[in-house]
């Protein structure tokens, strides 16, 4: 990284790590949010896309809806936030049942069982309503997409790594003649897993941070 | 006789099986993301927090059998079925919000009215309360099993709570590297109770 770059990001660090919705402050890793899904449903790259589709149909529709409406409703009603979000959620929620069952037919809907209609009160889909201050649309739409893209890379990520450790094969192509970690296509393996994931990622983020500052501090 | 009897055996069993058994977070992850949250942000009282999602399950679920109940014949229930679960955790919320008010509404200040509507709703609408729901629904619990159910869930979703939050406490520890503290440790920390939980269940789970 050129010098100018690293200044760059140390100067702007805090307002960079909060937009980036991918790498840096990314739902899952550093939010925690989404975890039902990714530890229990999620066993293998077929159910991890299947619930990758939902979210992508759901977030930021939902996320876009309930600015609009909470903006509409005004600061007197802001005590009915949550329904601005979770409407629009159950709304959003008939399509992606809709297009799941049109792409993979019912039996999809079969394997990630309650996890799918789950989403709608899922804190990732509907945690904007505690926010104190109601945001804009325009925001809302970039804000959702990020964190969209941002959570649909660890779900795909983690749901294809449990499918690789549990059962030797990924999405569906059988590679490996051995189970690795069998327990990963059970709730405490994906636990475990995510676990682990969260530390390395985290450990990652960390010294990414640290070299930016300590390259600034040599050239200074 | 005999059928209160067994509906009340009903409803025991199904309460210790959803608490400890089928427990809503270690079993099912239901919750998690609010309970991660809530243990880490230590101001929120996490006893008042889970009384109120129990409370707002066990009022919730026997009107969600009812409805249930009504849309089994219609082909696509599965798709219209959060909607409607949605419409029910609204009214059940009120209808605890309307208990407290006129419980308590007169003697209380008006930040507190605030702090316990915040509280509600959050302890509402969670992915505990709606998985509850859907779980009674698609598993065609009887009602007294359904209600045993919400309850036993919301008292398994505190002692998940309790066993986290003191997991937490003796895991502030400076000899866990860096990387691992916080979110990780816990995830960890989960992973192996759920393993625990394996003892009652098995390896297999409906969801």
């Amino acid at each position: 990284m050129t010098i100018e770059k690293a200044r760059y990001w140390a100067e702007n660090m805090t307002e960079l790590s909060k937009n980036d919705r991918l790498w840096l402050n990314n739902p899952v890793i550093m939010q925690g949010v989404g975890l039902a899904p990714m530890v229990v449903a999620a066993t293998s790259g077929y159910t991890a896309l299947v619930l990758a589709v939902a979210v992508a149909v759901m977030l930021t529709p939902t996320r876009v809806g309930g600015a609009i409406l909470r903006k509409a409703l005004g600061e007197k009603y802001d005590r009915f936030a949550v329904l601005c979000y979770a409407f629009p959620a159950a709304l959003c929620y008939i399509a992606a049942y809709f297009l799941v069952r049109h792409l993979w037919g019912p039996s999809a809907l079969q394997q990630v069982g309650v996890y799918l209609p789950l989403l709608v009160f899922e804190p990732l889909i509907i945690r904007r309503y505690r926010a104190a201050v109601p945001e804009g649309p325009a925001r809302a739409l970039r804000r959702g997409l990020y964190t969209t893209v941002g959570y649909l890379v660890v779900l795909l990520g983690v749901g294809l790594a449990r499918e690789l450790l549990a059962q030797g094969s990924l999405m569906d192509v059988q590679l490996l003649d051995v189970q690795l970690f069998p327990l990963a296509a059970q709730p405490a393996g994906g636990f475990m897993l995510l676990g682990a994931v969260c530390a390395a990622w985290r450990g990652r983020v960390r010294a990414f941070k640290r070299n930016i500052y300590q390259e600034v501090e040599r050239n200074k | 006789m005999s059928v209160i009897l067994k509906a009340l055996a009903e409803f025991v069993l199904y309460a210790v099986l959803a608490a400890f058994a089928q427990n809503a977070v270690l079993s099912r992850a239901l919750g998690v993301s609010h309970l991660v949250r809530l243990v880490d942000d230590g101001a929120t009282g996490n006893g008042a927090f889970c009384l109120l999602l129990t409370v707002v399950q066990v009022v919730a679920v026997p009107m969600c059998w009812g409805a249930n109940q009504l849309l089994t014949p219609f082909a696509y229930r599965s798709a219209v079925r959060p909607l409607v679960f949605l419409l029910i955790t609204t009214a059940a919320c009120g209808l605890v919000w309307l208990v407290y008010w006129l419980a308590l509404g007169k003697k209380q200040s008006d930040d507190a009215h605030k702090e316990m509507g915040a509280l509600l709703a959050t302890a509402s609408f969670n992915s505990c309360v709606l998985g509850t729901m859907l779980i009674v629904t698609t598993q065609s619990l009887t009602l007294p099993q359904a209600i045993g159910f919400a309850l036993g869930s919301g008292v398994g979703y505190y002692l998940a709570v309790v066993l986290v939050a003191e997991g937490q406490r003796r895991l502030r520890n400076r000899r866990i590297p860096m990387s691992f503290r916080g979110l990780p440790i816990t995830l960890l920390y989960l992973g192996m109770l759920a393993l625990a939980i394996y003892g009652f269940t098995g390896h297999t789970l409906l969801i």
